[in-house]
Formats: C-alpha cells, structure tokens, sequence
C-alpha cells in the first residue's frame, strides 16, 4: 500500500537519503537552495529560449514575406522596362536596409534569373529550391545551408507576369539574439547562485550555529560536566531548545550533586559499618584471647594440677578427658580469634597475614595457591587498604574454594608508584559474566566491588564458563597515604 | 518528483525540436548562371511607349499581344522601355517588329530613321486626339496663365501632349517653361501626371486625352480630384509603326491582323481593353499640324 509512495521505506528514498542524509546541514541548505537556483533557471531558460525562438522565427517569416512582397511591388515597373540595373540596385537597397536578408533575387517568367545580390555566380541549388505559382500570396520555405537555416520567400511579381521575388532571411541574427538573452538568462542563474549560495551560507550559520553550540554542550554534559550552558541566540524553536537543554543542564546538576551526596554519605555508611565491624572484629579477637584464652590456659593448668594431684586413676582419667577438651576449645578459640582479626595483619602486615591466610586455607582445602606480593616489603600500605586487600583475598579465596572446584588459584599482589594492583586468578569452571548481577546472589563479587570502589579503586572480572575465573583490583594510593609507614 | 521530471524532460524537448532535413545549400559557394536556352521560335517583339505605366500598359496590351500570338501562331514578347527615345531606338535598331509610339516620337522619328505607320486606333469614329490642361479639383486655376510660379509634371520629354504641346502654351504667353513654372518635373507616363496632380505634387499638367479618358473610366474617384481646364485642338493619334527595313510580308501580315481586329471576337475584346473602336490605315499627313507645332516650339532639351 505504501509501496507507491516516496515513503520512508521506499528504496528509492533509502538511496536518495543515504547520500543526502550523510552530508551535513550546511551542504544539505546549500543543496537545496543551489538546487531549486539551478532547476528554475535552467527551466526558466529552456523555457524562454523556446518561446522565443518560436517567436522570432514567426516574425522573421513575417518580415520575409513583407520584405519580398514589397520588393515585387517595387521591382514590377523595373523588370517591365527591363531597367535592369535599377533592378539590381532595388535588390541591393533592399538588402542593405534589412538586416536579416541574407540575398534576393528575381527571376523572370521564363526561370532565368534576371538580377540577384551574390555578385560573380549564383549559388548551385537555389534557384529551384523555392517557387511560387502565380496565384499565390508567398510561400515560404526553410532551406538548410552551409551559413546556418535560412528562411526563403517567394512572392510572385505582376501575378507571375514579370517573374518571381525571391528574399532569404538569414535566421544567423536571430540565432545570436536567442543566444545572447540565453547567456544573459544563464548569467543572471550563475548570480542568482552565488546569491543562493551567500544566503544559504548566512542561513546555515544561523541554524547550525546554535546547534553547534548545543552538540559541544551536549558533549560536555556527557563528560559529567553540567556547568555548560548554550546562549539563547534567538526567540525561535532553536532558542526554546536552548531553554530546555539549559533547564535540564541545571537539572542534570542538581541531580548529579544530590546522587553525589548521597553516594558520600552511603560510602560513609557503608565505610563506618566496615569498620565497625572491623572493630568490633578485632574487640572479639582481642577478648577471645586476651580474656577466653587465658581463662581457658588457666582451665589447663588447674585440671593437670587436679590431675598430677590425684590418686584416684577414674577422676585423673576424667580431669586428663576435660584438660583435652578445654585444650580444644581453647584451639578453636585461636582459630576464630585469628579468623576475625589476625592479629598479624596489625602486627606484621599484609604479605605476613596473607601467607597465614593460604597456609591455613590449604591445609583445610585440596587447593593449591600461589601467592606472590611485590613491593610491599619496604613500606606497608595504609591500614584501610590493607584491611580491605586482606579481605578481598579472602572473599576470593572462599569463593573460589565454595563454587570454582578449582585445582589451583593464583593470587599476585603488586605495588606502584600511584596504585596497588591485585589479580586472582583461578581454573574452575568459571561462569557467564552477563548471567551473573551483583544482586544475584554474588554477594561475595558485589562485597569485593564495594570494598574497592570505597578506596577509589575498580573491580574487573574476567571469567567465561570452563576457562575459570580472574579477578582484577586496582586501588589507588594517594601520596599521603603512600608514605604511610 | 515523477510528474517534475515528466515536465522537465517535456520542456527541455520541446527547446530543442528537431530540424527537417533537407539538402544543404552553399551560400558562399557561386556558380556561374547558365543562360537558359532560349526557345527555337523567335518571338515577335512589340514595344509599347510608356504613355501609362508599365504595368497598366503589360496589363491593357496583354490581350492584344495574345491576339497577335493566336493569330501569328508565335510567341509574343512585350518590350518597355522608360522613355520614348528608348522605344524609338528599339525600332530604329530592328529590336522591335512593332511598336505602339506617341505622336511626336513618330514624327521624330520618321524624321531620323523613316520610322513607318502601320495604322492608327479609331476612338469615336475619329484617329485624332487631344491635350488636355488638367489641375487638382481644389484649383481655381482656369488657364495656363494662371499655373505661373507653380508646380508643373510633364509626362516624358518627347511626349507631344506632355511636353510639346504645354510648353507652346507657356512660349504663347510669352515665356519658357523655366521661366514660367517654379518647378516642373517628369513623370515619365500620363498615368502618374494624372495621379500627381490628383494628388497635389503637381499644380498641373497636359495629358493625353485618350490616357485621361481611360484613367477616369477605370478608377471613377480620380474624376473628382482632377479638373480639365483646357482641351487642345485635335492631333493625329499615337500610331502603330515598324521600322522601315521590316520584311514587306510580315508589314502586311500585321497590318492586316489590325485592321481586322474589330471583326475577330479576340481582337474585338483587345481592343475594348485599351478603349479604341478599331485600328485604321493612317497617313503621315495626318501628322503634318504636329509637325508645324513641334516646329514651332523648337528643338527642346531631352
């Protein structure tokens, strides 16, 4: 149904646009106005030329056929007298006080030509190209010759009495004029174009100025940047978008600081709430060795004291039952005290904590890890970030051991001169990155994303389902906190 | 965008139509004219003398000429010439077979050559004719005398009626035509005089009385514009001649042909055509009063 129509989806417009829609809008205006210059002039010109050259061949008839009309009229008395020379000098006058005549001549009753405006000879061919009968008002012909078309007329003189009177009109003035009006016609089309092309020129400035302008605040909006603001360069369409793109600039800003602010006080929350729980981490460590173990140590020693003091072989088997018991809980008491907050990360730093943390995961899982930390054994890294690198290690660990089946993971942690680069690797089963959201039950993926994106650092993932896992953290070390000792 | 293209290509063919084509012909390209050959039968040439225009006179001799053709059973060709000394040298050089001349151009040229008469027309039962004096209606003039220190239009410088004739009414009063007129001109046949003075160039002129006559019965309106103020007395008519070497057989054949035109219905119609009742045998006595006259104006310019 649309098929018959220059409908957008027509292959005709679809080619049209692919070219003319790829241009810009300055080439478009142009164009346009370039195009419709030339279409009217040409046409107008066409058109002119045409009419005018009907025009003029009708006159030019008219004006052979008065001319040798009055040229029979005149040369009557002449050729009956047989006063030739008048005759020819008749002709001549009237060649000579008539632009357009290219010749005349007469010819006599019997067809011979009595006097003519050539001089020596008489072109071949033309004497039989016209006639007239006697009765006749003219008749006229158009002949093709070597000098362009010429119109011939042929008036008979005396009602055919005293011969024939023969004017050709040379239709090259004609030619000249139509030419002439036709390259005026084109000029004023060339003006009127360069006029076009001025005016389109003013007109693009106008409209893709404030465009212009839009696009470059656009583009800065896009960078973050909502302190851009268009002038308003005119009450027009172009000028309301400019009002609602400003509108919306300082939209977009006060959104962007209210999302900032509350990106800062939940970074705060979530900060605080780490490091409470940090806190309260290392205040249960703290007490589970400093208060549980000792009264547990003291547990210890007062059974094997019962237990050396007694006689009675039932009760010291009892007490030695119960030393071994409190000397269990007091092992698993180390275990979560070390769990919660291995005291060797405050103590002996990082790379210590972390050769701890493996030693320990692979002596409870079949999982072989390498780990390889560089450049940290001069200076230790802020507290946070250690906090939170000792961490992400150990979510990924845990994870790896909980979900990859892997057989051997790598942990490579290196310092520089701006940043600190972590990269844990597994070969587990991996899994698909665009199946898996931070909601979707990943918490341990979004914990290490929140961990990093806290210290200003980044998170990426490489993982595909059978090639296993890498992990890619980058957290940046601002030069206070690189001194850090 | 169709229907625009459809116009466009319509108006762009309609700019450019295209030429018949026909055989070139060079303009610059001359060739000299190859005279054609002329018919084995020699025409028998009649001049007329230019007492009308040429073309009042190809068109009034034209049945006399078909007349002559028919009979003669022979082409016939019209030979004008401007002047009546042309005609007469045609006739003195044997161009001519037969010529219509004026009355002084016969005695002239009978004088110079022994030019021969043939016959003469008959109008009203009579072979004579007159000059007439006419001016413009308008004119209050009444005689010659009154035309002093105006304009006046001979017909050609050997016309009897024309020129003789008025100029020995201007020698009568005493004074020649120079003297007498403040310009005078020639109008080379009795047709334009008439039309001159109809029309105001001319303050007057004498005219043939024959030339007059016929001029008024063809165009009735040229009766109100002109006034005949003075008649001449009566002259031997213009003739019909042959130069004197002429064949004797072919004179006779065409004398006869004329004088017994009125018998024959085409002759009779030919001569209706140029206004005379019949052509009658003339004598060169008949011209001996012109003579005396042209005798007494004297030798006058050509």
């Amino acid at each position: 149904m649309k098929e018959r129509q220059l409908s957008p989806t027509h292959p005709w417009f679809s080619r049209f646009w692919a070219v003319a829609g790829a241009v810009s809008i300055r080439t478009k205006i142009l164009g346009i106005v370039l195009g419709l210059v030339l279409v009217l002039g040409i046409t107008v010109t066409v058109q002119v030329r045409s009419v005018l050259t009907r025009t003029m061949d009708m006159q030019l008839e008219e004006q052979g056929i008065s001319v040798a009309r009055d040229l029979a009229a005149r040369a009557t008395d002449l050729i009956l007298i047989n006063n030739l020379y008048a005759l020819h000098q008749l002709l001549r006058d009237t060649q000579a006080n008539n632009g357009n005549v290219r010749y005349a001549f007469v010819v006599s009753p019997q067809g011979q030509v009595l006097a003519h405006t050539f001089g020596d000879g008489f072109p071949a061919g033309l004497l039989d190209a016209n006639t007239v009968t006697s009765d006749a008002h003219h008749h006229s012909i158009t002949l093709n010759t070597d000098e362009g078309q010429v119109w011939d007329t042929a008036v008979p003189i005396f009602e055919g009495r005293a011969g024939i009177a023969r004017i050709g009109l040379s239709e090259a003035g004609l030619r000249r004029t139509v030419d002439g009006i036709t390259g005026q016609l084109l000029l004023t089309t060339v003006l009127v174009s360069a006029i076009g092309i001025t005016a389109a020129t003013l007109l693009t400035w106008v409209l893709t100025r404030p465009v212009l302008d839009l696009v470059r605040a656009t583009q800065a909006v896009g960078r973050r940047d909502f302190t851009a603001r268009v002038p308003r360069w005119a009450n027009d369409e172009i000028g309301e978008l400019a009002d609602a793109f400003n509108s919306m600039t300082a939209a977009l800003a006060k959104a962007d600081l209210e999302r900032a602010e509350r990106e800062q006080l939940r970074a705060q929350y979530v900060s605080g709430v780490i490091a409470a729980q940090e806190d309260e981490r290392k205040r249960i460590a703290r007490e589970l060795h400093d208060s549980t173990s000792q009264s547990l140590s003291s547990l210890l020693l007062g059974l094997r004291a019962m237990s050396d003091a007694c006689e009675q072989a039932d009760i010291r088997h009892r007490a030695d039952e119960l030393r071994m018991v409190a000397a269990d809980t007091l092992e698993e008491v180390h275990t979560l005290a070390l769990q919660l907050r291995p005291s060797m990360l405050d103590d002996l730093g990082l790379p210590a904590a972390l050769e701890r943390h493996v030693a320990d995961c692979q002596r409870l899982h079949p999982l072989h890890i390498d780990l390889a930390i560089k450049g940290l054994n001069d200076q230790r890294l802020p507290p946070t970030v250690e906090t939170a690198l000792y961490r992400i290690v150990q979510e990924a660990l845990t994870n790896v051991m909980r979900h990859a089946q892997a057989q051997t993971a790598s942990i490579f942690i290196e310092r520089h001169s701006h940043a600190v680069r972590a990269i844990i690797e597994d070969d587990g089963h991996g899994f698909d990155l665009a199946q898996v959201s931070s909601n979707d039950g990943h918490l341990g993926l979004y914990g290490i994303r929140e961990r990093a994106e806290l210290l200003g650092g980044r998170l990426t993932i490489e993982s595909e389902p059978g090639h296993g896992t890498s992990l890619f953290i980058e957290i940046p070390l601002s030069s206070k906190e690189e001194n850090h000792a | 965008m169709r229907a625009f293209l459809l116009v466009w290509t319509a108006l762009w063919i309609s700019g450019c139509a295209a030429a018949p084509t026909a055989p070139v012909i060079r303009l610059a390209d001359l060739r000299p004219l190859s005279a054609k050959a002329t018919g084995e039968v020699l025409p028998l040439r009649v001049s007329v003398a230019a007492v009308i225009s040429p073309k009042g006179t190809a068109e009034g001799y034209q049945p006399l000429l078909d007349y002559l053709a028919a009979k003669l059973d022979r082409p016939v060709e019209l030979v004008q010439r401007r002047t009546y000394a042309e005609t007469n040298d045609l006739v003195e050089q044997g161009f001519v077979d037969l010529a219509f001349v004026c009355t002084s151009a016969y005695v002239a040229g009978h004088e110079k050559f022994g030019m021969e008469l043939l016959a003469a027309p008959q109008v009203s039962g009579i072979s004579v004719y007159y000059s007439v004096l006419i001016v413009p209606a308008s004119s209050t003039a009444a005689s010659m005398a009154d035309l002093r220190g105006k304009v006046f239009a001979f017909t050609d410088p050997m016309s009897y009626t024309g020129r003789v004739y008025p100029t020995y009414l201007v020698q009568q009063l005493g004074s020649t035509p120079d003297q007498f007129f403040v310009r005078t001109f020639y109008t080379y046949n009795h047709d334009d005089a008439v039309r001159a003075v109809a029309q105001g160039l001319a303050d007057g002129a004498a005219v043939d009385s024959l030339v007059l006559d016929f001029a008024l019965a063809r165009d009735p309106a040229l009766a109100k514009q002109v006034h005949v103020i003075h008649r001449s007395s009566a002259f031997g008519i213009p003739p019909v001649v042959v130069n004197p070497n002429t064949r004797p057989q072919l004179k006779a054949t065409l004398q006869s042909l004329l004088l017994n035109m009125a018998d024959d219905p085409m002759g009779k119609q030919a001569l209706q055509a140029l206004g005379f009742e019949r052509f009658v045998p003339t004598d060169d006595s008949a011209y001996n009063s012109v003579r005396e006259l042209v005798k007494a104006v004297g030798p006058l310019s050509p």
